[in-house]
């Protein structure tokens, strides 16, 4: 089975300066893919030049196997959500939620039925008949989200999905991706928050001023990324313990978390084994070795590093 | 095309479920009727007035006043004045007479002084003195009573001198292709004003609706998911054809409403005391009906296409109403002409004025409601607007379909240049 979105070189340049440099990727079909970056990274520009909202200066991009810019009418088998949110403030709730289906093609008979399903789900069922400018925001951004799903995409991309919910309503959200990842769908979407990432994606592509700074599936992206760090816990402190830790000369790095729980760093390459073994054989008995894992955010942090937030600038659209 | 229509029913009810559409409808009708009538119901003050009439003046000049100004205006059936006759002097009664007015049980009264002849004058007071037509009546009776007093002592008769003395009327009537048409010039320049005033405002209201409806989706980013499911062309004509649906449908309405309030002028002349004729000036032919839905329709659509434009190349609506301004001028130019299209129809300005595209829509059903223009030139006139339309609808929909999109800061001439290029 073919990629589903596939981007090769993209490049998109304004007057004053790259919003994205040669940006390749692969998202496999009905995974969760996430767009990693700090604000300014360029992830809208990326995800706007997928949709054809912007046009690419250079580069290939390839939406279920076809050029979104000379076949537009493979737009219409994706779910996009906008970073900006909006919608037509004096309709009603069920009426805006029909009115784009019908635009996507879905029967209105079927876009009523499916819009009230839908709006029981998100707990938005008696506000159906309601304007939408009345809503809260956060109600809006529910209704917004059932407008971008209802007429079942094969694709849904979503720019910074999260942004602006609270964290019941950031649950329901995250519930709804994995039951559209579980239907089979594709989620693309991009956030600049970590944790978020990490409960959802099976990949991810960091970016920054641009460029890509790495990809792939989560669990390799932290495997690559791990280094050669432990975590070693005795059943109590002591002298003994301390003076080992101390006296081992290769250990890189110690840091002493709690009187009996340590962090160290082996020489990149080596075996845990023979520290294991020396450990074991200390009269003081191990509580715990472990492998420490670095989380997104610091892996995101060790490349990324403090990245100055680029300023918002024209971006003329260019189709 | 069935997406257009989505567009275009979304467009539609969203204008016309609104207050202000219900409001703006009705109260057109009421406005224009209010015109035509309220002037002649208000300068009339129809109400009664109960006048005491001090009569010191010579034998015969009392009765007189008396008989000329309680006689029935034209048209009307009594008169609105109770008059009754208190001999003199004031100096005897003038007490009297104050306390019954502020008692409300007189208005005023006249007096009729023993010198009038001599003077020329009489006294009229009153607590509330009632406009300029009760002035008039007065004066008019009084100027009767005193004239033929005069006329009889050099011994002549009042009639006999009127009928000497009587002015001469102009008969004016158009000449059309029909034959020649009753309408006067007052009433010609009421119905081009009439229309004029209609047709700016129209193409104005409905052409910003146009324009902040391109703007909130272009702010709210409705139109980047808009995009990914239509042709952005499809996108522009389906909102400007559902707007235009609204007006049109605007339009419609005022029409019936206008054929009612003509094919009953009689009643309501006779109900408001109007005469039918002013009523049934601002009642249109077909045939010119249908050209001016025509100069509406084409002229709506240019202007609507350039406002779509505007909304697609600024960032909110502060940004746009300098602009909208410039963009409206045109419309206003042959609204400074009114005088000269109204007066001479087939003057070089009115001949120009309604071959120009942007001004014809208004300088035309101007020009039609005042003379017969020759079917060339409206022949003539409709095609270049509906070639400067084809032009505008082509170059707007280059620029919309860059624009909706673009975000950031407004954009400026050479943009929309780069985007006409680009598109």
């Amino acid at each position: 089975m073919s990629e589903t979105l596939v981007l090769e070189g993209v490049s998109k340049r304004y007057a004053t300066h790259h919003a994205v440099r040669e940006l390749s990727l692969s998202v496999p079909p009905g995974s969760i893919y996430g767009i990693l970056g700090p604000n300014g990274a360029g992830k809208s520009t990326t995800l706007r030049m997928v949709m054809n909202i912007i046009a690419r200066d250079a580069g290939r991009i390839s939406l279920l196997g076809v050029d979104p810019a000379r076949e537009r009418e493979v737009l219409r088998r994706v779910g996009y959500l906008p970073e900006e949110r909006g919608l037509y403030r004096k309709m009603k709730v069920i009426d805006v939620i029909i009115f784009f289906a019908c635009l996507k093609g879905v029967p209105a008979d079927r876009a009523r039925r499916e819009g009230e399903a839908w709006l029981e789900r998100m707990g938005l069922a008696q506000w159906r008949d309601a304007k939408v400018e009345t809503l809260s925001k956060g109600m809006q951004q529910k209704v917004q989200f059932i407008t971008t799903v209802l007429h079942q995409p094969e694709v849904l991309i979503l720019d910074e999905p999260h942004s602006g919910l609270d964290p019941v309503n950031q649950e329901v959200l995250r519930d709804t991706i994995l039951d559209a990842a579980r239907q089979g769908r594709t989620v693309i979407f991009s956030t600049h928050n970590m944790d978020q990432a990490e409960q959802l994606c099976e990949y991810v592509c960091i970016i920054a001023g641009g460029q890509k700074v790495l990809d792939g599936r989560l669990r390799d992206v932290r495997r690559a990324n791990r280094g050669n760090r432990y975590l070693i816990e005795f059943d109590e402190a002591s002298a003994e313990a301390d003076r080992f830790i101390h006296g081992n000369r290769r250990l890189l790095s110690r840091t002493q978390r709690a009187p009996e729980l340590w962090e160290v760093e082996l020489p990149a390459g080596d075996a845990p084994g023979e520290l294991l073994a020396e450990l074991a054989r200390l009269p003081v008995p191990l509580h715990r070795f472990e492998r420490i894992e670095p989380s997104l955010h610091e892996i995101f942090v060790a490349h990324v590093g403090n990245a100055a937030v680029a300023e918002r600038r024209q971006e003329p659209a260019h189709v | 095309m069935s997406e257009v229509m989505l567009i275009l029913r979304r467009e539609f009810l969203e204008r016309v479920k609104t207050r202000g559409f219900v409001l703006g409808t009705i109260l057109f009708p009421l406005f224009l009727a209010a015109v035509l009538i309220l002037p002649v119901m208000l300068d009339d003050g129809a109400e009664e007035r109960r006048f005491a009439i001090v009569d010191e003046a010579p034998a015969g000049i009392g009765e007189r006043f008396v008989q000329a100004l309680t006689a029935p205006a034209p048209g009307a059936e009594t008169s609105r004045y109770r008059v009754e006759v208190i001999a003199g002097p004031l100096d005897a009664v003038r007490d009297e007479l104050h306390a019954r007015i502020q008692a409300d049980e007189l208005d005023g009264y006249v007096v009729l002084p023993a010198d009038v002849l001599e003077r020329n004058q009489v006294q009229y007071r009153a607590k509330a003195l009632g406009g300029p037509s009760v002035l008039r009546e007065i004066r008019s009776a009084a100027s009767q009573a005193v004239q033929a007093e005069r006329l009889r002592q050099v011994g002549l008769e009042l009639q006999q001198v009127a009928a000497l003395i009587r002015p001469v009327e102009v008969d004016n009537a158009r000449i059309t292709a029909e034959g020649e048409e009753g309408a006067d010039a007052d009433s010609t320049f009421l119905a081009a004003y009439i229309i004029a005033m209609a047709m700016y405002m129209l193409v104005a209201m409905y052409g910003m609706s146009v324009m902040r409806s391109v703007l909130e989706e272009k702010t709210n980013r409705i139109a980047e998911v808009l995009a990914s499911s239509v042709r952005t062309s499809y996108l522009m004509a389906g909102k400007i054809l559902g707007v235009g649906s609204a007006a049109l449908v605007q339009v419609l309405i005022w029409a019936v409403l206008i054929v009612l309030l003509v094919t009953q002028s009689d009643t309501i002349a006779a109900r408001f005391g109007v005469e039918p004729d002013a009523i049934r000036s601002i009642g249109i032919a077909p045939d010119i009906a249908v050209l001016l839905i025509a100069y509406f329709l084409l002229g709506f659509f240019l202007f609507a296409s350039l406002f779509a434009v505007l909304g697609a190349a600024v960032t909110s609506e502060q940004e746009a109403q300098s602009l909208q301004m410039v963009l409206m001028l045109p419309l206003f130019v042959p609204l400074l002409f009114l005088l000269q299209l109204a007066a001479d129809p087939f003057g070089r300005t009115a001949t120009i004025l309604g071959l120009v595209p942007f001004t014809a829509p208004i300088a035309m059903p101007m020009r039609m409601a005042a003379a017969p223009i020759p079917a060339i030139q409206i022949a003539a006139s409709l095609a270049l607007l509906a070639l400067a339309l084809i032009v505008c609808a082509w170059l707007a929909g280059k620029i919309y379909r860059i624009g909706i999109l673009s975000t950031g800061k407004r954009a400026t001439l050479k943009d929309l240049v780069v985007w006409i290029r680009t598109a």
